[in-house]
């Protein structure tokens, strides 16, 4: 960079990148302790090296091939022709197979005096990816062995969340042009398809031991520690401010970028390279998070479990169109999204026998289906991209309810439970029964009994 | 085998060379023997593990056995 306002704008995106990579990397930190606040004494140690040893698994696969789908399978591929084309002057290496900027072996995956933005936007989107298989996680506590969850973590964190990123969030995506689907921060994108697929390995893995009773009534496993939990979620919310900051494009010239001959306009945007501002997203983050903390302390009747998972699930219902919402819009639609995510959570237990441990399909994919929906309606009209001549449908409410299914079921529900399928029949899903009365942690508890009584019978 | 032996003179160039990073063009290699890694790593640790739950298993400890192991330190 030789130009010092290009420098600048550079350097400036560069830094408001890392800073939200470091803010939601409290996301991890967050889900890691509420995981163990809800998780028995017994199954602590083991709950919690699940959650962070995805953190390796999905960062490592992120960088092998994650990152690559999500360049590679914005049209589908052959759903719908890209954009990237040298006519539309947005070539990036274009169409399928692409690209040169995700590619492990590019020279742009490492140090590159050439280029800023890369890593950290590839960052940005690991974090993402994180938070997708920590839904799972959260789910599965204290039955599922460390190994299938490694695998089902690299599944949603580095394969069918980036496909769906890649179909429904990236700026070439077919569901844009085709369905005018419309997800800025990832009602559907990130949680839709984590509860689905969460759901999806809940029904072929099965309940706790002791979930129900012999007649079928569901019996609550409370949350042994409800002030681990309590902050976990505290930094979860914290953490999905640094993620909706991450969702945007700090700052960026709009006039030649639609190609509008002597206009500029600078602004803030979001992933569709659509106008919106962070001012304004702070109002409905924070009015959303307040509409979910209403509404799921009314109908949990006070409960700080569902309270505090009412907050997320308000944000979570609102993230969808909270770009364009008013913020009185996003109360009421939070509250909505709560409401039913209870409701749901409720009715799939007792009819399914789903034992969901911290209620993870409710708060992430109801409540991300709900809010698709709804956004399909209140943005019914609104462009879906800002590349107008270029054949992208308007946000309407049956592309959104076709996305909410694609979200939900097709990248989410179908190959979660797939994938379970085959490793329960692998023998490789399920601890054994003994293993999961004892717990998870007998050994390593037995163990620092065995060194405590020999450090307390030692003389010298 | 470095890339960069000078900033000035890599810095000064007509077109400057993004990537400094050594052993340019071996790519491949790390990314080879990164795959392998991470391979061994899921059948390694799936085996331990299995074979740590069977021992467990044998063993049937009761549901409230691991309180006798609660530590105080």
């Amino acid at each position: 960079m030789t130009d010092g306002l290009e420098a600048l704008t550079v350097v400036f995106t560069e830094f408001y990148y890392w800073i939200t990579v470091v803010l939601m990397f409290l996301i991890h930190v967050g889900f890691c302790m509420y995981e163990v606040g809800a998780s028995r004494y017994k199954h602590h140690q083991h709950t919690l090296m699940k959650n962070t040893m995805l953190i390796p698994l999905v960062t490592v696969t992120w960088f092998f091939f994650g990152w690559w789908i999500y360049w590679a399978f914005p049209t589908g591929p052959y759903i719908a022709p890209s954009i990237m084309t040298e006519s539309s002057g947005l070539i990036l290496g274009g169409g399928f197979g692409a690209n040169e900027l995700a590619n492990p072996m590019s020279p742009v995956m490492a140090v590159n005096l050439n280029d800023h933005i890369n890593g950290v936007f590839w960052a940005a989107f690991l974090l993402f990816s994180w938070t997708a298989a920590s839904i799972v996680s959260g789910a599965i506590i204290e039955r599922i062995t460390t190994f299938a969850f490694g695998i089902l973590a690299i599944a949603i964190g580095s394969v069918f969340w980036t496909i769906d990123a890649a179909w429904g969030w990236h700026f070439d995506g077919w569901m844009l042009k085709l369905l005018g689907y419309h997800d800025a921060y990832a009602s559907g994108v990130i949680h839709a398809v984590a509860g689905g697929f969460a759901l999806g390995v809940l029904a072929v893995l099965g309940p706790r031991i002791g979930k129900f009773s012999s007649s079928g009534e569901p019996r609550n496993i409370g949350p042994r520690n409800p002030w681990l939990v309590c902050i976990g979620l505290f930094l979860i919310y914290t953490g999905f401010w640094g993620f909706y900051a991450a969702c945007n494009i700090p700052i960026f010239d709009l006039g030649p970028e639609y190609g509008m001959e002597g206009v500029t306009f600078f602004t803030a945007t979001n992933i569709y390279v659509t106008p919106t501002t962070l001012s304004g997203i702070t109002m409905t983050f924070l009015l959303s998070l307040s509409g979910g903390l209403l509404s799921g302390y009314w109908v949990s009747k006070g409960d700080p479990f569902w309270t505090y998972s009412g907050g997320l699930a308000g944000i979570i219902t609102a993230s969808a169109g909270n770009d364009l919402y008013h913020p009185l819009q996003s109360l009421i639609i939070a509250g909505i999204g709560t409401f039913i995510a209870y409701k749901m959570h409720y009715w799939v237990e007792r009819r399914f026998k789903i034992d969901d441990a911290v209620g993870a399909v409710a708060v992430h994919g109801y409540a991300g289906v709900v809010g698709l929906v709804i956004c399909g309606f209140v943005l019914w009209g609104y462009p879906s991209s800002g590349y107008d001549g270029l054949g992208y449908a308007a946000i309407n409410p049956i592309g959104m309810i076709i996305g909410a299914v694609i979200m939900f079921g097709v990248l989410g529900f179908v190959p979660g439970w797939i994938l379970a399928k085959i490793l329960h029949g692998a023998g490789k899903l399920r601890i054994p029964r003994e293993v999961e009365l004892a717990g998870l942690d007998y050994n390593i508890m037995e163990a620092a009994s065995r060194d405590e009584k020999n450090v307390a019978s030692a003389n010298r | 085998m470095a890339t960069v032996t000078s900033w000035v003179e890599h810095l000064s160039a007509d077109e400057v060379a993004g990537a400094v990073y050594p052993f340019i063009g071996t790519e491949w290699l790390w990314l080879t023997i990164a795959v392998v890694f991470w391979l061994w790593f899921h059948v390694a640790t799936g085996t331990g593990e299995a074979e740590e739950q069977q021992k467990l298993a044998r063993k049937k400890p009761s549901a409230n056995d691991y309180k006798k192991n609660i530590t105080d330190w």
